[in-house]
């Protein structure tokens, strides 16, 4: 069984950049998956449509068997996981509200607009905060923390509904590089011992090399290397990270592209 | 002089255009109105010995006998603007996030709550007070809907507006793990236009306070029938007591709110 599922996979914004050229890839449950490529290389829109927080033009992208539409997107989400660049949390809110929103999903409205949850919600969220070692700031507010702690409130939320599969767009690229060992290491954790299918956005090759028991290459839209990171050489970088002059843009990729290339 | 060591952050150093066009289309349609709205200096010129003497009239000692009277129509005065706002609080909740754009559920929607809510704020609350009082008679309970009323048009704008300019990206955070709509809402909007829902409410039960001190004008309850009434006899002293009443309870809920709102936020 396949965990996720991408089959020809377009995906052209409203202003015409192309994000996505049909890219087609299977991720084996339990495996931990790097994406590397340069900037506007369409690595956040593809792990976005695994959450279903952006939609393909054209192609299918299922999660453990189901194509991801609209109509099952609370359905999918609750089975995926996302971490963000920038944490995305609610900075008014306490360390414990924010994990606890990984759970409102199994709750129900009428409850939650009185931020009652239930005492195995909490239970859930204290062990997730324990796994990303946050127990003790629990009870401060989000944006009292640091980068890396808020990180690590991101990834205890996601931990906190129980996910399948864990997706982190860029979730080190605002943190320095002691901090940014330290969530790949979590997320590593993660992968192994609860048998999560990982997809981490990564701007550094030496921690996908590291970290990563796959690495695809992304390069305007299209995937140009798919491999183990042992796999990864000069040539092989060069070619992920190749700047296409305006000239090869203009003859194998429509114009639109450059606008936001 | 060849050139002024001052100049603009422009091109050329002189100020923009399009600044000088306003500044000047602004001061011609000034201009132009004041007749209309019968603005006159030599008129006010004029009048500044009456002013002057209605001045040295109403610095006379406060009436100490009318003070328990006062205090009572004051706390009935503070208690109608705390009850307003609190019903118009409870209204406005709701229809702030149908009213704003990102979290209205249907562009129909939200533009038919922008009509209603720019509805209920047109008129004054002194002329839906005589609505109300002649709906349900004289006392504080017309004052009261009255001011709840209009409270709503304008609450249930700033909270919509406060809405608006929230980050998308806890929202998006919090959509992503399976949440539903109202969930959303609770969790993510809210607290982020927590404070200024706060400002906004601090700032409107003061500017309730205000609008009941005058709702007794129309009968509708408050310190304001007695003002008016005290203004028709000239007995300054007491006109002076209620003044003086209604800007300690203003200056007092002012520091009491800035307060609160340095706690919360």
């Amino acid at each position: 069984m396949t965990s996720i599922s991408l089959h020809n996979v377009t995906k052209q914004f409203g202003n015409g950049f192309h994000a996505l050229r049909g890219v087609t890839a299977d991720f084996t449950p339990g495996t931990l998956t790097a994406i590397i490529g340069p900037s506007g290389a369409g690595k956040s829109t593809m792990i976005r449509m695994i959450n279903g927080l952006e939609f393909p033009t054209n192609g299918q992208v299922k999660v453990e068997d189901r194509v991801v539409n609209r109509s099952n997107l609370k359905e999918i989400r609750g089975d995926v996981g996302i971490i963000f660049q920038h944490y995305n949390l609610v900075s008014r809110l306490a360390v414990m509200t924010n994990t606890l929103t990984g759970r409102l999903k199994h709750r129900s409205w009428l409850g939650s607009m009185l931020y009652l949850f239930r005492k195995n919600d909490m239970d859930l969220a204290f062990q997730a905060l324990d796994r990303v070692g946050l127990l003790d700031r629990a009870w401060d507010r989000a944006d009292r923390l640091s980068g890396g702690q808020q990180q690590r409130v991101g990834i205890a939320r996601a931990l906190a509904q129980a996910p399948r599969i864990l997706l982190a767009d860029e979730p080190v690229a605002s943190l320095d590089p002691v901090t940014s060992e330290e969530i790949m290491q979590i997320l590593r954790e993660i992968c192994d011992r609860d048998g999560i299918t990982v997809i981490v956005n990564l701007h550094q090759v030496d921690l996908a090399r590291r970290f990563a028991s796959r690495v695809i290459g992304l390069n305007a839209g299209k995937i140009v290397f798919d491999g183990h990171p042992d796999a990864l050489d000069q040539s092989t970088l060069d070619r992920i990270y190749h700047n296409h002059t305006e000239k090869e843009i203009r003859n194998e990729i429509p114009a639109p592209m450059l606008a936001d290339a | 002089m060849k050139y002024l060591p001052l100049c603009w952050p422009t091109r050329n150093g002189l100020p923009p255009l399009a600044l000088v066009i306003s500044f000047a289309v602004v001061f011609g349609a000034l201009a132009w109105a004041a007749p209309i709205a019968e603005i006159n200096p030599l008129r006010l010129i004029a009048s500044v010995p009456r002013l002057l003497s209605f001045i040295g009239n109403i610095l006379v000692m406060p009436d100490a006998q009318y003070f328990p009277e006062l205090f009572r129509k004051m706390l009935e005065t503070l208690e109608m603007a705390m009850l307003a706002t609190s019903i118009a609080l409870a209204i406005s909740l709701p229809l702030g996030f149908l009213a704003a754009k990102n979290t209205s559920p249907h562009p129909a929607v939200f533009h038919f709550m922008r009509t209603l809510l720019s509805f209920m704020r047109a008129l004054p609350e002194l002329v839906w007070a005589l609505v109300f009082v002649s709906a349900v008679g004289l006392g504080p309970l017309p004052g009261v809907m009255a001011l709840a009323f209009v409270t709503v048009g304008f609450m249930g704008k700033f909270f919509a507006e406060s809405i608006e300019v929230v980050d998308a990206k806890p929202i998006e955070g919090v959509e992503a793990h399976g949440a539903g709509w109202l969930q959303v809402r609770t969790f993510a909007y809210l607290p982020q236009a927590m404070p200024d829902f706060i400002g906004s409410t601090l700032y409107i039960l003061e500017h309730n306070l205000r609008a009941a001190a005058i709702l007794g004008l129309v009968g509708a309850g408050g310190v304001g029938y007695d003002m008016v009434m005290a203004m028709r006899l000239f007995d300054y002293d007491r006109i002076l007591s209620i003044a003086l009443g209604i800007y300690l309870i203003v200056a007092l809920l002012d520091r009491l709110s800035s307060h609160f709102r340095s706690r919360v936020i």
